[in-house]
């Protein structure tokens, strides 16, 4: 070999000892993921965009507090005019009522004993007791706010007591007893929260149930928060512990239920919707509400109404007039 | 310039003059027999251990993965059923209850801590930190749950809905993906290992041919009938290749028969999560109260599957009588709750001898099943790498025997022209 040839031989070793030294090989080890936490939400939870259908409020074509007029006294328990719908349900042995599980003090299931009790559920019980003498003869059938009227007119249910406001739209498509009880929406919130009232919710997230009128009106507030919709009413208690709403709004009964099961929320603002809660019949059945309506100026006069709200929801005020339509 | 020039023209003349002379030929000759014998043997071993990495891949990793995956799924299923029926059986739940939950918690997670260690799939990446981050999210809905239970307030269900959510909407599909990608391991495994053993018998066949011919250009060359170091040779050849053969015939007989007994696995396994979510589906409708329209509607799809699937599978039979019993039961159990009285209901779901009993049973002979299934494949896989136990060592001894003695025989013949 020449002395060039070892030159160039020794040049090219250095070269590839340097070419090896250089060479990266990055890891292929992946990322450790996790940066954000994803967090669990109740099922069939959505953020609206648009209000949902039309404003009940808006709505003043009727006397939405206005029912049918009793047509005489109560039959006796168990005897009920023949061809009426009382009649039908005493046949049947039940009555079906479409009440609610997750409202505390109006309609809720007792974790303790398994059962179904609260304000609505009672005045459900008087009306089975009207019927057959007996408060046990009902079949409750839990509805979420959005499956009360559905219910209704596919005659699943005989009649719902279920926190539902009277309105004019609602009219249209079932009929409602008398007022039984006479709510008023406000907002509650994290007992740390300076929110004064619905107005100072602007852009804030708010929770209601879907197909509630109470959703509507957090919809319509002038204050444009933004509406965000559960199936049930618990689920918004959820969603304001885990802190992913700002506020719940509804009516005041079913806040004070909220504020009964954690202490570190407050209910703010003024009441600033009326909701009167009729119970709800399938439209055609106005003998039943006749006689549900008869039923609830005994239970006004008598003091069992006083009584009721004295167990669920404290010292009774007056009840609510009843007004008809005739 | 002209002087090297000559000199590389006598260096070519004198290969080629060497290569047409017979001491050349069978310089060559021996040279060919060792590279071929040499080079058979090595693509004989890397085929051999081909077949044996994936019959260890399977024994090793595949299917304690698959039926880890399988038991992650089962126990968040059951975990999910289990606090259902607590909260349904009112008051504070009964220790039986809160233990098999808290049972489930333990296996689900330690399951997934020996997914999770031994996978080397990329796409697991996304459902094993799916479980991973999640299942500690959803012991935290159950315990808050269970604290509001115990104080009265209503809004635990909603918070156990919450958690039954995410293990519906979140945990139980990265599970059920974690399972399907390792079951599809297993049977590619098995099929890698389950391979006719072609390549081998081909390489041999053609060494053998090659040794056979070499020995018929002696016979010509040299008027002798048999060359001793040629005959070993070809002794070592036909003794490698029918090990190889035998070893790999038995691996395919065993894998083909395991690749049922992994059929057999997955039928149970998946039969298994049908039970659970049905069970899971019967509880949640009547905690629905009334409302549980969609859980019965799932209730129906789930246990049309696990009757499909327990039809399908002849060891199950047993599984289908309890079955027949479940479905009287939950049948009643509608009856009862239809009828409005949900009392009744809760008794024949949660009761003894009720629709929990019969689940109970039928999820006894699916473990059993499984477990048999399970023992059936790790004893095919067992025998299967018994039997490549000693083949790699034997082709490459063998082939240096071939070598050695093919050169020796032809050294013999090479000496006779010196």
């Amino acid at each position: 070999m020449t002395a060039r040839g070892v030159r160039w031989a020794v040049t090219a070793a250095v070269l590839a000892v340097v070419a090896a030294g250089c060479g990266a090989v990055p890891s292929a080890a992946p990322e450790i993921g996790g940066r954000s936490a994803v967090v669990p939400a109740p099922a069939g939870v959505v953020e609206l965009t648009a209000p949902p259908s039309t404003a009940p409020g808006a709505d003043a074509s009727c006397d939405a507090t206005a029912s049918f007029r009793p047509d005489g006294p109560l039959p006796e328990p168990g005897r009920m005019p023949a061809g009426t719908t009382m009649a039908r349900i005493r046949d049947k042995g039940r009555l079906v009522v479409g009440v609610d599980q997750n409202t505390y003090l109006m309609g809720f299931r007792n974790p303790f004993s398994g059962e179904l009790e609260g304000f609505d559920v009672d005045m459900a019980r008087e009306v089975a007791r009207a019927i057959f003498g007996d408060p046990t003869r009902v079949q409750f059938k839990v509805l979420t706010s959005e499956e009360r009227m559905p219910a209704l007119e596919q005659g699943q249910v005989d009649v719902v007591v279920r926190t539902m406001t009277m309105n004019c739209e609602r009219w249209q498509r079932v009929s409602f007893s008398t007022v039984y009880y006479q709510a008023g929406q406000r907002v509650l919130v994290p007992s740390s929260s300076d929110v004064t009232g619905i107005d100072a919710l602007a852009g804030r997230k708010v929770c209601a149930t879907k197909g509630s009128s109470s959703l509507a009106n957090v919809a319509n507030a002038p204050g444009k928060p933004i509406p965000v919709a559960v199936p049930n009413w618990t689920d918004c208690l959820v969603l304001l512990q885990q802190g992913q709403v700002d506020a719940i709004s509804t009516d005041n009964t079913i806040l004070a239920g909220f504020a009964a099961q954690d202490p570190y929320t407050k209910v703010v603002g003024a009441v600033f919707t009326a909701e009167p809660y009729g119970m709800a019949f399938p439209k055609q059945d106005q003998d039943f509400v006749r006689f549900a309506n008869a039923l609830l100026e005994r239970l006004r006069a008598d003091g069992t109404w006083a009584a009721l709200h004295r167990r669920w929801l404290g010292d009774p005020p007056p009840p609510p007039v009843a007004t008809y339509r005739d | 310039m002209l002087v090297e020039d000559l000199r590389n023209r006598g260096a070519v003349r004198r290969v080629t003059g060497l290569a047409r002379s017979t001491p050349g030929r069978l310089t060559a000759l021996a040279l060919g027999l060792i590279a071929a014998t040499l080079l058979v043997g090595a693509l004989t071993v890397a085929s051999v251990r081909d077949r044996s990495d994936a019959v260890v891949a399977v024994a090793d990793r595949g299917e304690p993965l698959a039926h880890a995956a399988q038991e992650v799924y089962r126990a968040m299923a059951d975990a999910d059923a289990t606090a259902a029926s607590a909260f349904l059986s009112g008051g504070v739940e009964s220790p039986g209850l809160r233990q098999r939950y808290e049972a489930d918690v333990a296996r689900a997670a330690a399951a997934l801590s020996t997914a999770s260690e031994v996978t080397r799939s990329p796409e697991l990446v996304g459902p094993l930190a799916t479980l991973s981050g999640q299942l500690p999210v959803y012991t935290g809905l159950v315990e808050t749950a269970r604290t509001h239970n115990r104080q009265g307030n209503p809004v635990g269900a909603a918070y156990l809905r919450e958690a039954s959510n995410l293990m519906r909407s979140a945990l139980l599909p990265a599970a059920h993906d974690l399972y399907r990608v390792q079951t599809a391991n297993v049977v590619r495994d098995l099929a890698d290992a389950g391979s006719p053993p072609w390549p081998e018998g081909l390489l041999g066949a053609g060494l053998l041919a090659a040794l056979v011919l070499a020995q018929r250009y002696l016979t010509r060359r040299t008027n002798r009938v048999f060359n001793v170091g040629l005959l070993a040779a070809t002794a070592a050849v036909v003794v490698s290749l029918l090990w190889v053969l035998v070893a790999s015939l038995v691996v395919v007989a065993h894998t083909s028969s395991g690749e049922d007994d992994a059929v057999l696995a997955d039928v149970v396994a998946q039969a298994r999560i049908a039970a659970l979510k049905a069970r899971g589906d019967e509880m949640l409708t009547l905690v629905a109260r009334g409302n549980g329209g969609i859980y019965e509607s799932a209730y129906k799809e789930a246990s049309a599957e696990l009757r499909g699937l327990v039809g399908s599978a002849p060891p199950l039979a047993r599984a289908g009588v309890e079955l027949d019993r479940w479905r009287d039961a939950h049948t009643a159990v509608r009856e009862a709750d239809d009828r409005g009285d949900f009392t009744q209901a809760v008794e024949r779901a949660l009761g003894a001898g009720a629709a929990a009993a019969a689940f109970d049973a039928v999820d006894a002979n699916l473990t059993d099943a499984l477990a048999q299934a399970r023992s059936g494949l790790a004893d095919r896989i067992a025998r299967a790498r018994g039997a490549l136990t000693g083949a790699v060592p034997v082709v490459v001894l063998l082939a240096l025997v071939a070598a050695v003695a093919s050169t020796a025989g032809l050294w013999q013949r090479l000496k006779e022209y010196r």
